[in-house]
């Protein structure tokens, strides 16, 4: 028995020394090889590329690549003599230890200058504080959670809206048609399912809505299985608000505007926060009761700006997909990195984080994104990361998703309509 | 007032669609004692039945009635007789039979999946004329497609009901129910009145799904939504009682329409089983009380 026990421990310790060396010896290999070619920028990549979100993952994989191959066909770094990008992905399991242990690799083993991800806030929050800890620039294109760029962190930054943003920008809508119209909305009526999502923004909603004089009358979660939503309906009928918001999945969203329709439930405007009403199926089952129905989203393709239509097309042509708003910024994503790396003419991570803080981009493919400016703020976020709201209307015909607001953002010739016109008096 | 009377209107109409999906279910329930864990895939096959007749050849939903009932039944019939007999007939003598509680929760995966196959997971709705269309009394609002569900399950409900109590196959039926070993006795072929229940309960299970399509959305997962509602309103009701069914179906609506308007729909959902378990505690056997009719 002991005897076996020893063998063993040698066995252990013997392949422990073989690891170790492999380890070493590999790094030094690694190292020599980064030396030569240091006409390229290593760029990790921290995504979900297997399991349930992988589909996703793998949009913003595609994405990214596409980018990156325009980039460098076009000539690559030229403050760097032409250095190309060099994307190295990790596989993060849409587990936030494993995203932590992955950037944490990309640094160590990789050295990468900078990492980009994860899609999931969840993986994001861990791995950006691994970054920081080891001072790499970090930069999330689409992960909402607040906190992300709320910890004092300096490395970290964030290109796509805060999650608390949707309710300022619905309520900033709502407060603009107002002012617009003459039709004010004094009272709201808060509709939403009642899981995390919808109670965390119906919370946000509460915050905001005392800024802008508007009293919730009306504050009902709702069990999104329910077969049956017309109690809330006649609910919302009863509470007379004069706007209703919404959070919901595809099938209660679906029995909401087909019941809201049965009912008649006159409000100056609906709107929705990109959930079942952003589902193209929603609008397939709910047809015209849809009509004049806002929602608020991050990305359309039909917005205005420049070269929107034509990298949807390639997008579609070369991977087959409808290109979503997370692939819209992880494209954008690459473009600053491709800025940000152009003014630090370094590939040493303080020289890059200088960079970053001081990026004014308002031209170029990175402005797929629907924002103004692309700028950084102390914290890391991009404060101009503004969404869009969004009405069914009928488009020769057919009714559609039309950009309305904010103008800035509009579909050529479209304004929001304000109020939508009593169930009564449509055709 | 006015409000309440919505509320009161509209969760009686919604109560006796509930009921009916209940009916079918307490009706395998008292004849066989089999609990029925497909019962939802039915109201799922009857749905997508009604709404591919409407959207291939134009039948309006209620008159595909007369075709999706026999189809039903038919199908019914059939998974009786070919699926659930055989092991029914293997546990006759044992003292606890789960292997036709098994077969049906293993039916029920396999139907939803095999749609979910065949159709995708898809939301679908049929535009009919009337959906959507309201009648107004007063101020209060009648969904028409819904008051036309309603009355067809009152005068289904009743029709099945003098059914068991009048005609002689209905009388046989109920004997299987009271005792199917006497009921063997006096020459009635169990089997056989096991094969037309299970028809009859499917045919009315897939009547439900017909009629919720002019103003429900069909899906794969969608007869589901409503299969947990039936099992409570078959306990409320009483295991196997028809009035039963129908009763506790209204007062699901009632509660669910009623009650939402005075707390959030999140707590009407939490007073429905709070409900249901505190009858199965108090009353096991249903809380109005019918005797036992099979």
């Amino acid at each position: 028995m002991f005897h076996y026990k020893t063998k063993s421990s040698w066995k252990k310790l013997i392949a422990f020394t073989t690891i170790v060396s492999f380890i070493l010896i590999s790094s030094f290999v690694g190292g020599a090889i980064g030396a030569e070619t240091a006409k390229e920028v290593k760029i990790g990549n921290v995504l979900p590329l297997s399991g349930d979100v992988a589909p996703i993952g793998k949009i913003g994989q595609y994405a990214r690549k596409m980018a990156v191959e325009e980039i460098n066909a076009a000539g690559g770094i030229k403050s760097l003599g032409g250095a190309k990008l060099k994307m190295v992905y990790a596989d993060s399991r849409s587990d936030s230890k494993v995203g932590a242990t992955e950037t944490e690799r990309l640094i160590f083993r990789e050295k990468v200058s900078i990492i980009t991800g994860c899609y999931q806030s969840g993986v994001t929050y861990p791995s950006t504080a691994v970054a920081e800890r080891y001072k790499t620039p970090f930069f999330v294109p689409v992960s909402v959670m607040d906190k992300i760029t709320e910890r004092g962190f300096k490395y970290t930054f964030r290109l796509a809206a805060k999650a608390s943003w949707w309710g300022r920008d619905q309520f900033a809508f709502i407060d603009e048609m107002g002012k617009k119209t003459g039709k004010h909305a004094e009272t709201a009526a808060l509709i939403y399912e009642n899981t995390d999502w919808g109670q965390s923004t119906a919370e946000g909603w509460k915050e905001e809505a005392p800024k802008y004089g508007i009293e919730i009358v009306l504050d009902e979660p709702y069990p999104h299985t329910a077969p049956d939503l017309t109690p809330v309906i006649i609910k919302l009928k009863k509470s007379e608000a004069d706007v209703a918001l919404f959070v919901s999945y595809v099938a209660d969203a679906i029995l909401l505007a087909n019941t809201i329709a049965e009912m008649k439930v006159d409000t100056l405007a609906f709107i929705s926060s990109a959930g079942g009403q952003a589902d193209p199926q929603w609008l397939l089952n709910t047809g015209k009761n849809a009509r004049y129905m806002f929602d608020i989203a991050e990305w359309e393709t039909d917005l205005g700006s420049p070269g929107t239509k034509e990298t949807a097309e390639k997008f579609y042509k070369k991977y087959g997909l409808v290109m979503p708003a997370e692939a819209v910024n992880a494209y954008a994503s690459m473009y600053v990195i491709a800025d940000v790396l152009e003014r630090a003419a370094s590939t040493d991570p303080e020289k890059i984080r200088e960079a970053f803080t001081k990026t004014h981009i308002t031209t170029g493919p990175a402005m797929l994104v629907p924002y103004d400016v692309i700028s950084f703020d102390e914290s890391g976020q991009n404060p101009n990361a503004n969404l869009v709201m969004t009405q069914v209307r009928e488009v020769n015909g057919k009714l559609e998703r039309v950009s309305v607001w904010p103008s800035t953002a509009a579909r050529k010739g479209w304004q929001p309509i304000w109020p939508m016109p009593k169930w009564e008096e449509r055709k | 007032m006015e409000i309440v009377m919505q509320a009161v209107i509209s969760g009686l109409l919604m109560g006796a669609v509930y009921g009916l999906t209940a009916l079918g279910l307490t009706l395998i329930f008292g004849i066989m004692k089999v609990i029925n864990w497909a019962h939802g895939s039915f109201i799922m096959i009857g749905m997508f039945a009604g709404y591919w007749l409407w959207a291939l050849t134009g039948i309006d939903p209620y008159l595909g009635l007369i075709i999706v009932v026999p189809f039903c039944f038919v199908l019914g019939y059939f998974v009786q007789d070919i699926l659930i007999k055989p092991v029914f007939k293997s546990e006759v003598g044992v003292r606890e039979p789960i292997g036709v509680l098994m077969l049906t929760a293993g039916l029920w995966i396999f139907l939803d999946n095999f749609a979910l196959l065949l159709f995708g997971a898809f939301y679908r709705t049929a535009r009919t004329s009337y959906t959507g269309l309201t009648y107004r009394i007063g101020e209060i609002l009648v969904s028409a497609p819904r008051l036309y569900a309603f009355l067809i399950t009152i005068g289904s409900a009743y029709i099945l009901y003098v059914f068991l109590k009048k005609t002689k196959l209905g009388r046989a039926i109920r004997a299987t129910g009271q005792d199917r070993d006497t009921a063997s006795l006096m020459g009635i072929d169990i089997y056989h009145i096991y094969n037309i229940s299970f028809g009859i309960a499917i045919a009315i299970t897939g009547m439900v799904g017909a009629l919720l399509v002019p103003f429900y959305y069909v899906h794969p997962s969608a007869g589901f939504v409503f299969d947990i509602r039936a099992f409570i309103i078959v306990v409320l009701g009483g295991l196997g009682s028809i009035p039963g069914a129908i009763l506790g179906g209204l007062l699901i609506g009632l509660i669910e329409s009623v009650g939402a308007q005075y707390m959030t729909a999140t707590w009407t959902q939490g007073i429905i089983f709070g409900v249901f378990l505190a009858v199965l505690y108090i009353r096991p056997s249903g809380m109005f009380g019918f005797k036992q009719e099979w």
